[in-house]
Order: C-alpha cells, then structure tokens, then sequence
C-alpha cells in the first residue's frame, strides 16, 4: 500500500505543469542529442547542468533524466539510417537495423525501436518502484570478479553476432581490445601506447572509433564506383512506414526477453547497461530458428537489443536512487546536479527527498510516454531523408560526425582520429573484417582488465576466485557454452564449404 | 557491412600459392598491428609479484593478435578466397581531408568558416556533386549548425574567425 | 555590399592579425568582455560545483559572465596545460586543484607545466576536508585501533582509491606513508565505483573527499575514523579529527583556487582577487559551500601570496609521499 501511496505522490509531483515541461524539454533535447551523430548524452547532460542551477531541483533532474532515456530513443534513429552508432549501445541496432533500411524498411525498423524502448521503458520503470530496494543487492554482489566473467561473456556475445568468419571476428574484438589498451594505466598510471601524445592520454573514445568505422568508413565505401546503384536502390523501393502485422508479431517476444535482459544488467553499476544490448542480441540470434538472418535485417535484431538498452537505461537509476551511489558517467553528472542544488544523494535518499526520488520515477513512465509520442510521427520524417539525394546527404553527414567529435571534448585532434579511423574501417570492410566486434572489444577491454586486476589484487594473485564465486563461476560457464555453440557451426560450416568447393 | 562490392578483378600481384589475397594481406595487416603494438607496449612494465603490470595486458592481447592474424593469413593461403577488392581514391581523399580542414579549421577559424568548407570540400569527393546545389545546401546546414550546436545544445564552440572577434 | 577587392582587403589584413601577438588588453578597464575559465574535471565534481557556485558571484562583481569550460582528461593535466599556454590577458583562468597544482608534479615526470613557474596564483576559493573510511565490518573501531590493526595486517588488507593522482590516491599515499604501511592498492575509475566497493565490503579502508561520504556514514553503510583537519566539520559533528584520534600528522585538504597564465598583469590579477574575496564573503555562496563540507579559507590566506606559499608548501608535502608510486 505504501507503494501505491509513494506513486500517487510521485504523479502529483510529476504533474505538475513546471516538471511536466521540464521533461517535455528532457525527452525533447534526448531525441535530438541521440540522432545528432558524436553527441553523446554525457557531453550533453554536462553542458546543460548550468542551466539547472536556476531551476528547482524536482524539475532539473527530471529534465536530465528524460535527456538519458530520450537519447536511448533517439540513439537508434542514425545507427538504422545511416549506420552510424552515436553510444555504444546501438552499435547492434546498426547490424540489423540499416540493413532493413536498405530493404526500403527504415519506417518499421525505426517504429519497432520506439515501440520497444517504450514497452521496455514502462516495464523497468515499474520495477525501479517496485523492486529498486532489493535489486539493489544485486549491484552489491557484482565484486571485481563478478565483472570480470561478465565481461568475458560480453566478448563471447561479440565472437555470436558475427556474421562472417569467426576467426576473423575475435581477431577484431583481440584488434578492440589493443585500441582500449592505449591510455593511462588504471594501476600505475603509467602511459600506454600513447606515443606522448596529450590527446591520447586517456584513451581513445568509443565515439571516435565509432564515427570512423562506422560512420566515415561507410560513407567513404558508398562512394566507391558501384556503389551510386546500391543507393538509388534504397531510395526507390521505400514500402510501408509502420511495422506489419508479422513484423509485430516476430518482434513481441524479442521485445519482453530485451526487456527482461536489460532490465536485470542494468542495474549492474558500470558496464552492464552496455552489455545489455549486446546480451539481448546475441540471445535472439541463439533462439531464432533461422540465425542467418541476423545481420540481414531480421527485425527481432533490432527491436529486442533497443528493448534492452532502454530497459538498462532506466534500471541504471537504482543504485543512485537506493545507494546514492552512481553506476556510470552520465549518473555522476546527475549526482553533481543533485549537489549542486544541496542535495547530496546517499543511502536515505529515498526517505529523505520522496519529491526528488517518486517524482522522477512517474516522471520516467511519462517521458516514455512523451517520447513514443514523439519519436512514432518522427519516423515519417527520418525516411523521408533517406530521399536526399546522397550526393547531399554524405557531406552533411561528415560536418555533422566532425562536430559532434570535436564536441566532446572540444579537441580537433579527436576529429583527425575519427577521420583515421575511417580510413582502417574502409580497409576492414575491404578485407571482409566486421566493426562491430571491434566496438565491443574495445568497450570491455578496459572493464574486462581492470576488474581482472583488481580481483587478483584483492585475491593476492589467486586466480581460483573466479571459479570459487558463484556468481562468477555461472557467468563463465555460460561464457565457455556459448562459445562451443558459436565455434561448432562454423566447424560444420567449414566441411559444407569443403564439401561444395570439391563437388564445383 | 561486409558485403564487398563487385569489383572487376584486380589482377593479384601476390604470388600463385595465395589463393585468398584478401584474407592474405589481411591477416599479415593484423600481424603488422600486433608486431607495432609490442613495439609500442614494450618499454611497459611487466608482472611484479602477483599484480599485473601496466605492459602485462597490452604484450598479452598483442601475442593474441600476432596468432589470430597468422592463423587468417595462413587461411588465405590454404583456402581459395574474394581477391583484393578495388580501393577508389577520390572518396577516402576528399572525406579525410574535408575531416582534416575541419579539424585544424575550427579554432582558429570557428564553425561557421571551417563547416561551410568542410561540406564543400567533401562534396569533391563524388562525381555527383553539382555545385551550386551543393553551395546551398552548405550554407543552409552550417546556418542549422550554428543555432543548433552552440545555442539549442549549449555547447562552446567558436563561432567566428577568431581575428574578426578580438 | 561588400566589394570583392576589399573583402580580400579585409581577409588579409586579419591573417596578417593573425601572425601579430595580441595587444595585452588594457588593465583599467578589465574585463571588456567574457571571461573563460576552464574547470579541469567533469561538471558536477566538487571542483566543478565550487568553481560554478563563486565565479557565478565573481562575474556579478566584474560585470562579465564568467564561461565555465570543462576540460577532462589525465588526471586534469590536460586542461592544466591548455591554461598554461592560454593568453595571459585575464581571460582564460582556472580552478586548479590540489592534483593539478601539487600533486602532478611527481605523478607526470613528463608534465608540460610547472605550477609555480607557469602561473600566477589569484586566490584560493575552499578546501574540501579527507576522511579515513573504512567499511562499516572492518574490525578496527577507532582511529588508534586501526593504526594497530592495518600495521599488524599489513599483508591482508586492502586500500581502495579512485585512479593514480586523484585525491582518493594522493592521501591514501600520505597515510600509508605516515603510518609506515604498503597495503595493496585497488584502483577504481573514480569516486563512484570505489564508493560502491566499499559499502558492498570488497575493499577495507580509503582515504576520500568530505561530500561524497557524508550520506553513506550518517546510513551507517560505511564508518569514519577521522577528518584530516584542524577542526572538526559541522557536517559529521561525531567525527574526530586525526589530532584528536592520534594521528596530528595526518592533514590533508583537497583545496581549489583560481590561477591566471604566468605574465597576467597583477592589476588584473588584484581586480579578480578582489572579486574572488567578495564572492567568499557572500553570505549564500557562503552556505552552499559549507553544505558541500568545504572549508572556506581565513582572510589571511586568501591573497595571492597567500597562495604561492600554498602551492609551494603543498609541492613539498606530496614529492615524497608519491614519487615512489610513479
């Protein structure tokens, strides 16, 4: 009962004329922060923290909340469009998602991850009312071990959602793995493959990577000779806007398992909100009774990961609202928010703020509901710019990739990079090596070391903890049967290829 | 992302017994990366005691790929695979360079100035591109960009040449 | 309309500007226009929250808003050096930190600025306080029991930090240098994930700032054993400082204060001086900054000079402790 009382509350807060347009301005800047290219939501939410010094706190935070949800929305609109991943977590929607776009399918892609994200924002929002408190132990009981098998899993998921060779797809993730390498030491701080260079220093960005290999490289490939064919193609044979009866009817139970999936990483602090849609991904693949599919524009592909990362992106809320603590970076910003306004968030958070703390639950399920609202007649518009012309179209794509890169940390020799890594991501693709593992190597590289670091150091060296933890010890058990599942096909695979290469 | 367009065969300067330069010079590519990368990495301490050292990881991942990129490399020779693909020049060099002027454009000279040119300047890099069309169009997104990046989104960026403000 | 002629005119006479240096602006009328200052950690850090809370009084005084920059990286060296290289006119200032201004100089052997000899020092803005924090079943229950207890484990515990050169790491140094023990170090990427292995009980004991812990010690998920201060804060009444508990020389602040490139014009360093003490006399920025658990610095120590003997006291106080570390 306390519950219900806690959430009428809530909705009284959240209603209010001020936070309802305080999370119309969130979901509004969301969307459009997601579908700029480079722009992430951490650059963002820091920009706009000064703006939320002159309003009430209630309504500041619901803002900033709504603009890291929306973004989730949003994120997905450039990954199916023009194959572009603007955060790490629609890096997998691009794999299925642009290629329903060159099908003439862009409309049902990009409602399917709308409709997905919502169902899924709901679902997790009830359970941050519900649950959050006992969830929370779950962050707790993620030590350094724990996410070190996790995230080895995580780079099995990459070996799965490969669609070409396997081998050449963990030689990406071992490529992704070296790329996260370079940068500080996180133990002694000394500098890694950076050549002294001051921008290197920390590490190379994923939007970095991510803009030249996916972004630059595809547009520099769409203008090869051979290619204008291709385009015109894709512009022509444009067909429905919503998704069809069938589409809806595949995509629904990928939708609840993205659901769940998200749900349950996300609250895990640092790291498991970006294995969500991967997770998800790699869990659709594995079902589908035809996993061939996959890659080629299979619409379960993109509705269940954008399920996924919506869902963790609203569960990633829990271990700020009940431990006062913040899983990842766009969370510490909100933190800063929190004491900028004098209110430093810690374990009582909840019985001490109710306003600040049900107020931007409810508005959550709103923002959702603003952002479907939103994002639904959007769709028509995003497909209509598929009918630009491409010779318009690619050089506005590179002014706004070479911004949003230099927006982030406002360094031009992050903009050189991305165009570099262009360049390797257009020899990749010509040499038949897939980005994506690449990204996600290069997004758990750095969490799959340290945390490995860090368990041996609290262990003093003793590598049987990750066996002797349970949780661990099922996540790498999970991790080792995923793998024969992914290497055995390619076995077979490869007597097939035997077997027709000496019949022809 | 992995579909190679058709090309014309190029004619394969490799040696007979590679029977799939693709994958050949591929997975030699990835040996270079990992041989560079322990080049890189080697000045880095190792294992001390039971904790890992800052170069421990790097040599590790390092090895891995030197084994990863043979093993394809040795795939292209025992397998019969796609031959190099076609490279095209224009596309690569003007995208870079429009990325590059961007990049050293845009302190000194702001995002208006450096936007505009950037769009021209990757519009070189299609045959398609007819200009005054383009020159429209540029100038209407870097109009959009100038509103939308430093006003709607806060972000600070210079707008101006810098020699105009001061 | 423009001619064409005296369009190209007017362009190469600005890239002949270009070339030219600057003419210093003039220190009467200072500031003319918007003033940068670069922040050199995220928004919303405790630098972040301190540099917006008085340069937002600042600006009132010098009648130019003040433009806050943040510019990550390295340990905030690499903002540190963009400001070391900023013109010295009065319009590009920092809020270094006692990272960047200390403890960077035996962290990075390769640093690209030296904080005495790079910058002029303009005014110290506040001092958030260190605690010794433990996890809420570490064994020890006071500050003396755990000196006895870390010296006599010194093979099995653990001390968290958030990242070499951060101040979590830079005091844990000086602890462990005091009290003469080399417990394994965990690092953590920032204060956050380290908070949270310390309240789940994987880590034993860190050294960390006053704002974040406060909440997590009043909800009993993690304990205090003292604030490495002179004087008790008024935010955790209960908590002795290391004098009272018996470890006087346990003193650490992580301390924020403005710097101007080296060669800025000392009129315009006294006019923002000046603004800076009106700004920590203001009795709202005055409360908003006690509710971070900032300390603000005494009269006295609010000058310019004042400041120099900071960073050159401070610079000698951490070469030791952290020059083994790197």
């Amino acid at each position: 009962m306390e519950l219900f009382a806690n959430l009428a509350h809530g909705f009284a807060v959240a209603f209010s004329p001020i936070n309802l347009l305080m999370c119309l301005i969130g979901a509004l800047v969301g969307t459009l922060v997601g579908v700029l290219p480079g722009i992430g939501t951490i650059a963002t939410v820091a920009m706009l923290l000064p703006i939320t010094f002159g309003l009430p706190p209630v309504g500041a935070l619901i803002m900033l909340a709504g603009i890291y949800y929306g973004a989730q929305y949003g994120g997905s609109t450039t990954s199916i469009l023009v194959n572009i991943p603007g955060e790490a977590t629609s890096v997998v929607t691009a794999l299925d998602g642009h290629q329903m776009a060159k099908q003439g399918r862009a409309g049902p892609a990009l409602a399917i991850a709308a409709i997905g994200s919502f169902f899924a924002g709901c679902v997790a929002t009830v359970l941050i009312a519900v649950l959050g408190a006992p969830l929370t132990k779950l962050a707790l009981a993620f030590g350094p071990a724990e996410y070190f098998s996790l995230m080895v899993l995580g780079l099995i998921f990459a070996v799965v959602l490969a669609k070409g060779s396997v081998l050449k797809a963990i030689a990406m993730i071992v490529f992704g793995l070296l790329l996260s390498m370079v940068g500080s030491d996180i133990e002694t701080g000394a500098s890694r493959m950076a050549f002294n260079i001051p921008e290197l220093a920390d590490g190379l960005g994923f939007a970095t990577v991510a803009m030249g290999v996916f972004g630059f490289a595809e547009i520099i490939r769409n203008l090869d000779h051979g290619a204008e064919m291709d385009r015109n193609l894709v512009q022509q044979k444009i067909t429905g806007l919503m998704p069809t009866r069938k589409d809806l009817v595949d995509s629904t139970p990928a939708i609840l398992r993205g659901t769940v999936l998200g749900s349950i990483l996300g609250i895990l602090p640092g790291g498991g909100a970006v294995i969500a849609s991967f997770a998800a991904y790699t869990l659709e693949k594995k079902l589908a009774k035809d996993p061939s599919r996959f890659g080629r524009g299979a619409i379960e592909g993109v509705a269940s990961p954008e399920s996924a990362n919506n869902a963790a992106a609203q569960t990633s809320f829990i271990p700020l609202l009940t431990l006062g603590i913040p899983p990842n970076a766009v969370m510490a910003l909100m933190v800063g928010a929190m004491t900028i306004h004098g209110i430093v968030p810690g374990p009582q958070v909840m019985q001490k703020q109710p306003d600040l703390v049900w107020g931007m639950i409810a508005s959550m399920w709103i923002g959702n509901l603003m952002l479907i609202i939103i994002n639904l007649p959007l769709v028509g518009i995003w497909v209509r710019l598929l009918r630009v012309p491409y010779r318009l179209m690619f050089p506005s794509i590179v002014v706004f990739c070479a911004i949003g890169i230099y927006s982030v940390n406002n360094a031009p020799v992050d903009v050189v990079l991305a165009g570099a890594f262009g360049l390797v991501g257009y020899w990749l693709i010509k040499h038949d090596f897939e980005p994506a593992p690449l990204l996600l190597g290069m997004v758990l590289g750095p969490l799959m070391e340290e945390n490995l670091r860090r368990a041996l150091l609290i262990s003093r060296g003793d590598w049987s903890v990750f066996l002797s933890r349970p949780l661990s010890a099922v996540l790498l058990a999970i991790a080792a049967g995923l793998l024969v599942l992914a290497v055995l096909p390619a076995l077979r695979a490869k007597r097939d290829e035997v077997f027709v290469e000496s019949e022809g | 992302m992995s579909d190679t367009p058709s090309e014309a065969p190029v004619k394969s300067i490799l040696p007979e017994w590679v029977r799939g330069p693709q994958d050949f010079i591929g997975g030699l590519a990835m040996v270079a990366v990992a041989l560079f990368a322990l080049w890189a990495s080697s000045d880095l301490q190792g294992m001390h005691g039971f904790s890992f050292g800052a170069g421990t990881a790097p040599r590790m991942f390092a090895v891995l790929l030197l084994l990863l990129g043979a093993a394809v490399a040795l795939m292209g020779v025992l397998k019969d695979g796609p031959n190099i693909a076609a490279y095209s020049w224009r596309g690569p060099l003007f995208v870079s360079a429009a990325i590059v002027f961007f990049a050293v454009g845009i302190r000194p000279f702001g995002l208006v100035v450096s936007a505009f040119a950037a769009f021209l300047i990757a519009a070189l890099g299609s045959h398609e591109t007819k200009w005054i069309e383009a020159i429209i169009v540029g100038a209407c997104l870097t109009l959009g960009c100038a509103l939308l990046f430093p006003y709607v989104l806060g972000l600070p960026m210079p707008m101006f040449p810098r020699f105009l403000i001061q | 309309m423009m001619s064409i002629r005296s369009l190209a005119g007017a362009c190469l006479s600005a890239f002949a500007a270009l070339g030219a240096f600057a003419v210093p602006a003039s220190a009467q009328n200072y500031p003319t226009r918007t003033i940068t200052m670069i922040v050199p950690f995220a928004a919303g850090g405790p630098t972040d929250v301190i540099s917006r809370i008085v340069t937002a009084h600042m600006a009132q005084t010098l009648g130019q808003s003040i433009v806050i920059e943040n510019v990550v990286g390295a340990g905030g060296t690499t903002a540190t050096t963009r400001a070391a290289r900023a013109a010295n006119d009065g319009y590009t200032l920092i809020t270094g930190h006692m990272g960047t201004h200390a403890a960077s100089v035996p962290l990075y052997p390769k640093l690209a600025y030296h904080p005495e000899k790079d910058f002029e020092p303009v005014a110290l803005l506040a001092g958030t306080p260190i605690l010794i924090l433990a996890r809420k079943d570490f064994p020890p229950k006071d500050l003396k029991e755990f000196i006895a207890y870390v010296k006599a484990n010194a093979e099995k515990v653990n001390a968290a930090h958030a990242g070499i050169g951060s101040v979590s790491h830079a005091s844990c140094e000086l602890l462990n240098s005091i009290l003469d023990v080399k417990p394994v170090g965990v690092p953590f990427n920032g204060t956050g994930p380290a908070m949270n292995a310390l309240v789940a009980g994987q880590v034993d004991y860190m050294c960390d700032q006053i704002v974040n812990a406060v909440p997590q010690i009043n909800a009993g998920t993690i304990k205090a054993y003292a604030v490495a201060t002179p004087e008790r804060n008024p935010s955790l009444p209960n908590v002795p400082t290391t004098a009272e508990a018996g470890l006087p020389a346990f003193q650490a602040q992580a301390w924020n204060a403005v710097f101007a490139p080296k060669g800025t014009s000392p009129a315009i360093i006294a006019t923002l001086n000046a603004a800076a003490i009106k700004a920590l006399d203001d009795e709202n920025v005055r409360k908003r900054l006690l509710e971070l658990g900032s300390v603000i610095p005494q009269p006295a120590n609010r000058t310019p000079e004042a400041l120099a003997t900071l960073v050159k006291n401070e610079i000698a106080k951490w070469t030791p402790v952290l020059k083994p570390a790197s």
